[in-house]
């Protein structure tokens, strides 16, 4: 195919529409290159010889486009780091905000969920101890749980390759794992302990409540592959694991427009973020 | 982009509809914006402002009205975009509830180019 | 070196109180924690009742949710009056909640869009694009050959934009030569038009 554009304006908006309605994924102007190449990927790879044909085949969901297409565009391969300016708003804004209306000497509480093979957590970890000067004065508790179990005890292991610590310097890397054979890492046991791992389906209400509540709730390139009703049941989870004022994060290309009316949107420095209203709406 | 143009935020689900306000638009010299709901739009402002807005009433999870509302309890300079609000609509009801959440303007669709056009230049100045 | 600790007790869990919450309550919180356990048939009358009186936006919210995920035409039958209420959030809610329940909704399709509220059958063309099934196109085709108000087209357009293939070409030009003065409809027209024909798939083979 040739480098020029793939999609005419108007078959890239219909394209972006139709993602949001289906996923929750929001593409504006400015991702046009990114997104058309990924399309241009997938027409390859189903023998696509038209951007029409394709949609057709994107619409009806032949043998779960949807989600191919949705991997292809978040990259479906979680590593250390990975959205590291959501974490940079964490540390900057979230916990703050967060410290301001919670009783001195409370605990902060984080969770990531989905967790996958614990990148994600374990980077939440590696951040405050690097990037918070206050870490040393507050109790955090970061908790991190998925619906397969397999992953979960892969991320207990703390075993990592190359590819999941390749946006972590050498320095870190040096800092917080030792090498547990030629192409693999294990992260300190001091952070292996520091991380509690649990499994729960998101959509389960009786798996997600014995969780009780958290200030920020990483919730990560999930919701675009559910359903209406799911997306629904588990927005209301998530609405119900946070205290009120507390924070939950998606995936960058993810906009909780699209899912729930039961947040608010905040827009710090760093990152697009959804509040739990701290007094509940009524009317 | 800094070329001085306008910028117009369409809120509305309908994909024709925003394409048809578009194209009259961009012909008359201003820049697009699109969203789908409200909470898209408020999504989409507080990233970048826009210099008025089309807002449609019904809207899947959240409705221009409520839009409307929730914008005008934000700070400024975002409490203050102008909004045409169109709508198939034309219950009394739908009109007065549209104005007290804060519309400057309420058409009943279908909307020609030129009313468009002339609300739009209202909004902003005329562009050049 | 950290203060970051694994705790693996489950103090956490005392915040939780275990007691039935009724649809009821003075409180929000329970009627929302109510509405929220309420996910079985059995429940369709009260949730029917609680949304009847509900005025918290939050709460109707879970009411809307548990009826979509009982997901029978029987609660998708308790949500259709609420197409028709002045309230605009409230419609968006319904419309939302039977959005999420396609097979649910698809039997009161067929009647909402021939119902005498031009906004009701607008507000139904869209429940069509996601609700509508392989019968979709086939019910906005008949619409736009005898629906008398152009708003209503527009709205089956709109969708028939969507879901269409080149059958759809026909009726669709009848229907602009109905209503000749109408900006948008012409335009949009227009456009449904020419993608149906570009975007009926080759035969394969
Ligand atoms: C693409 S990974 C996201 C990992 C990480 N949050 C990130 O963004 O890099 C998706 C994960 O979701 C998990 N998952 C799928 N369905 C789930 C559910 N219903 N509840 C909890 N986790 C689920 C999968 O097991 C998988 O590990």
């Amino acid at each position: 195919m040739a480098e020029s554009e793939l999609l005419d304006a108007e078959e890239y908006r219909r394209l972006c529409d139709y993602l949001y309605r289906r996923t929750g994924m929001a593409f504006t102007e400015a991702r046009r290159y990114f997104v058309e190449r990924r399309v241009e990927d997938r027409m390859i790879a189903t023998g696509s010889s038209s951007f029409a044909s394709y949609f057709a085949r994107l619409r009806v969901n032949m043998e779960g486009e949807v989600e191919k297409l949705i991997n292809a565009a978040t990259v479906n391969e979680t590593y250390f780091y990975r959205e590291d300016h959501q974490f940079t708003c964490l540390t900057s804004n979230m916990l703050q905000e967060r410290l301001r209306v919670k009783p001195p000497g409370e605990v902060l509480r984080i969770w990531s969920v989905p967790c996958s093979t614990g990148e994600e957590p374990y980077s939440i970890a590696i951040w405050l101890l690097e990037n918070w000067p206050e870490v040393d004065a507050h109790d955090v508790e970061i908790v991190a749980s998925d619906i397969d179990t397999n992953v979960l005890n892969a991320a207990r292991s703390g075993i990592f390759g190359k590819r999941a610590l390749m946006r972590l310097s050498a320095g870190l890397t040096g800092k917080y794992f030792t090498r547990a054979g030629p192409e693999h890492w294990q992260i300190l046991d001091e952070l292996r302990q520091s991380v509690r791992f649990t499994a729960a389906n998101i959509v389960a209400q009786t798996e997600t409540r014995p969780h009780g509540l958290f200030d920020v709730i990483f919730c990560r390139n999930l919701l675009i592959y559910f359903d209406d009703t799911s997306r629904r049941i588990a927005a209301e989870n998530l609405y119900e694991s946070l205290a009120p004022g507390g924070y939950v994060c998606l995936g960058h290309a993810e906009s909780m427009s699209r899912i729930s009316p039961l947040f608010e949107v905040c827009r710090f420095a760093d990152a697009i973020v959804y509040r739990r209203p701290l007094e509940a709406k009524h009317g | 982009m800094a070329d001085g143009k306008m910028r117009v935020l369409i809120v509305d689900d309908a994909n024709l509809v925003r394409l048809y306000y578009r194209q009259i638009l961009e012909e008359e010299g201003f820049e697009v914006e699109e969203a789908l709901n409200g909470l898209e739009a408020l999504e989409r402002l507080l990233v970048s402002p826009a210099d008025a807005l089309i807002v449609d009433i019904n809207m899947p999870q959240m409705d221009g009205i409520t839009f409307l509302g929730a914008l005008r309890r934000q700070a400024l300079p975002l409490s203050a975009i102008p909004a045409l609000v169109t709508s198939t609509e034309s219950s009394a009801d739908d009109v007065a509830a549209a104005r007290a959440a804060g519309a400057n303007f309420y058409h009943v669709k279908p909307i020609g180019r030129e009313v468009l056009a002339r609300y739009m230049a209202m909004f902003c100045g005329a562009p050049q | 070196m950290p203060l970051i600790r694994s705790k693996c007790d489950n103090a956490a869990a005392g915040v939780l109180r275990e007691e039935p919450a009724s649809l009821a309550s003075a409180s929000p919180d329970e009627r929302w924690a109510a509405a929220r356990a309420a996910c079985d048939p059995a429940c369709i009358s009260s949730l029917g009742d609680a949304l009847a009186l509900e005025l918290d936006a939050r709460v109707r919210q879970a009411i809307f949710t548990a009826l979509a995920r009982i997901a029978t035409p029987e609660s998708a039958g308790v949500i259709l009056p609420y197409m028709r209420v002045d309230d605009a959030s409230t419609r968006t809610g319904a419309l939302d909640a039977l959005r999420a329940m396609p097979e649910a909704a698809r039997p009161h399709l067929p009647g909402l869009l021939v119902d005498p509220d031009a906004d009701v059958r607008i507000l139904a063309c869209d429940l069509v694009r996601d609700a509508g099934g392989a019968d979709g196109p086939r019910w906005l085709c008949a619409m736009i050959e005898t629906e008398p108000q152009a708003n209503v087209c527009a709205a089956a357009v709109e969708v028939l934009g969507e879901i269409a293939d080149a059958a759809a070409g026909p009726c669709l030009s009848r229907c602009a030569e109905r209503f000749p003065d109408d900006p948008f409809l012409r335009f949009a027209i227009k456009v449904v038009a020419d993608r149906v024909r570009a975007e009926t798939p080759a035969p394969r083979g």
